[in-house]
């Protein structure tokens, strides 16, 4: 005779999963901190990236998916290598100096590199990461090899390049810098410019597949 | 009944935040053979999260493949490279008709699709863009047909729409026969697969193929079946991922 089987009791299924890394959504901030940011902007910013990290923070996959890094300029400082947002501790940033944009472009496109070449040695899966410019002036060192850089990652799908011009910026200059089309702050709208960016950062860190680069629409913080 | 399947496609939390639809599709058949054998076949698909019609193309691609599969069964095909490949242009041909219906252009119509043709005497894979097909041995062991391979980003694969020379299509023929396999989407990947060695995490199988394995009665698959939904939509999946996923697993008696 069978032996009865309860197929309603016995376990089925297990919560005994395969322990692999969660996949990387690198996001690299290139951030001016030069002189003329001093007061109110600097400020703005700074409060901005604080709810950069506390909207990341407040998703469950993207708090372990996203990883922040900034650089300031100028001059050109390495002030957080990559981390997921619950390691990230912004310093409070301060304004001062010149505007060396060829040159944080430069570095920040380095240390993208690199950090994929960290992810693929131990075996972490991950997203296509953003670079993005935030200035109020325009470059004050030579900024053709940074758009070529540009250029040849953008052109390659090793990136996505954004420009985001605060009230002062050359915006002539960050055209010809960026592949995609530069984007003007409204005001000191960094808070809203954040939400826009940590919102897009979850949906590009959450499972897409066959997704480019789709924007949300900047809506709110961009003179459009 | 010789073979013993179930299998779902759940909706995944990032698509019911999101107002969308699974976009995930399986669907299998068996067909009775001479000699009181039984040939399954089964296929599931992933539908792109940025095509339009991507629910419908899962869905279609699916119940195509399966209709195309049972008609080369029926007719005792020999299944060989040749005709394995024409049954994905056939399918190819038919989501590309749907997209010119409804005059989009047809990688609004992007999925995956992978599948299986079991025969008693010979088994037969084929499988375009991620996810993956794991076979049982005799001892329980599970190995991957193919290791999936996603393009350079996490959230990048390939379709069947891509291209219609179809250049990523994998096809796998051999004369060994299976006693027990699963299919799944790549929603599922990152939990039944170990990454850095490329393996199946067996645990997740061996929770679940030894009660399909004691299935004697429909009734029994039907519980079994319906207990897999509870599965794949509660929390400790959802706590690992928020895309739709399917799994379908198959056992012979």
């Amino acid at each position: 005779m069978d032996e009865y089987i309860s197929f309603e009791q016995v376990p089925f299924g297990s919560e005994d999963f395969a322990d692999n890394p969660e996949s990387r959504c690198p996001c690299m901030l290139l951030l001016d901190t030069s002189g003329s940011m001093g007061g109110m902007p600097i400020r703005e910013l700074n409060e901005g990236i604080q709810t950069l990290k506390n909207e990341l923070q407040q998703d469950a996959l993207a708090s372990k998916r996203v990883e922040v890094s900034m650089i300031t300029f100028g001059p050109v400082s390495l002030e957080s290598d990559f981390q997921t947002v619950d390691n990230f501790y912004p310093k409070t940033l301060t304004a001062n100096g010149d505007t060396p944009i060829g040159k944080a472009v430069a570095m920040g496109i380095d240390m993208v590199n690199q950090r994929k070449q960290t992810y693929r040695e131990n075996g972490v899966g991950y997203y296509k990461p953003w670079i993005i410019l935030i200035t109020d002036g325009g470059p004050t060192d030579d900024w053709s090899a940074a758009t070529r850089l540009i250029q040849e990652g953008e052109a390659a799908n090793k990136f996505a390049f954004f420009a985001i011009g605060v009230d002062g910026a050359n915006m002539d200059v960050l055209k010809k810098l960026s592949v995609r089309e530069p984007l003007k702050l409204k005001g000191l709208m960094f808070r809203e410019f954040f939400l826009w960016l940590s919102a897009s950062m979850k949906m590009v860190s959450s499972k897409n597949p066959g997704e480019q680069t789709r924007l949300l629409p900047p809506s709110g913080w961009a003179d459009l | 009944m010789i073979w013993k399947v179930i299998g779902q496609s759940v909706i995944g939390t990032s698509h019911i935040q999101t107002g969308k639809t699974c976009e995930d599709a399986s669907s299998f058949r068996i067909i009775p053979l001479d000699n009181d054998e039984e040939a399954l076949v089964a296929f599931v698909s992933d539908g792109a999260g940025s095509a339009a019609f991507a629910a419908r193309a899962a869905e279609e691609a699916v119940l195509k493949s399966i209709e195309f599969a049972a008609t080369l069964v029926e007719s005792e095909s020999k299944f060989e490279n040749g005709s394995i490949r024409a049954l994905a242009e056939q399918v190819y041909d038919h989501i590309e008709s749907l997209a010119m219906d409804e005059q989009v252009p047809k990688n609004e119509f992007s999925c995956t699709l992978l599948g299986f043709v079991l025969l008693s005497k010979k088994s037969i894979f084929l499988q375009i863009g991620d996810g993956a097909i794991i076979t049982g041995d005799d001892d329980g062991f599970f190995t991957p047909v193919w290791w999936p391979h996603n393009g350079e980003y996490q959230n990048t694969t390939t379709f069947l729409i891509d291209d219609p020379n179809l250049p990523n299509l994998k096809i796998k023929v051999t004369d060994a026969p299976v006693r027990e396999i699963a299919l799944f989407t790549d929603g599922l990947q990152m939990l039944a697969l170990n990454n850095e060695t490329e393996s199946v995490h067996q645990p997740f199988f061996e929770a679940l193929f030894p009660l399909l394995r004691k299935a004697t009665t429909s009734e029994h698959t039907s519980i079994l079946n319906s207990r897999l939904i509870d599965y794949l939509s509660g929390n400790s999946i959802n706590a690992r991922t928020d895309d739709d996923k399917t799994l379908l697993l198959a056992s012979r008696k």
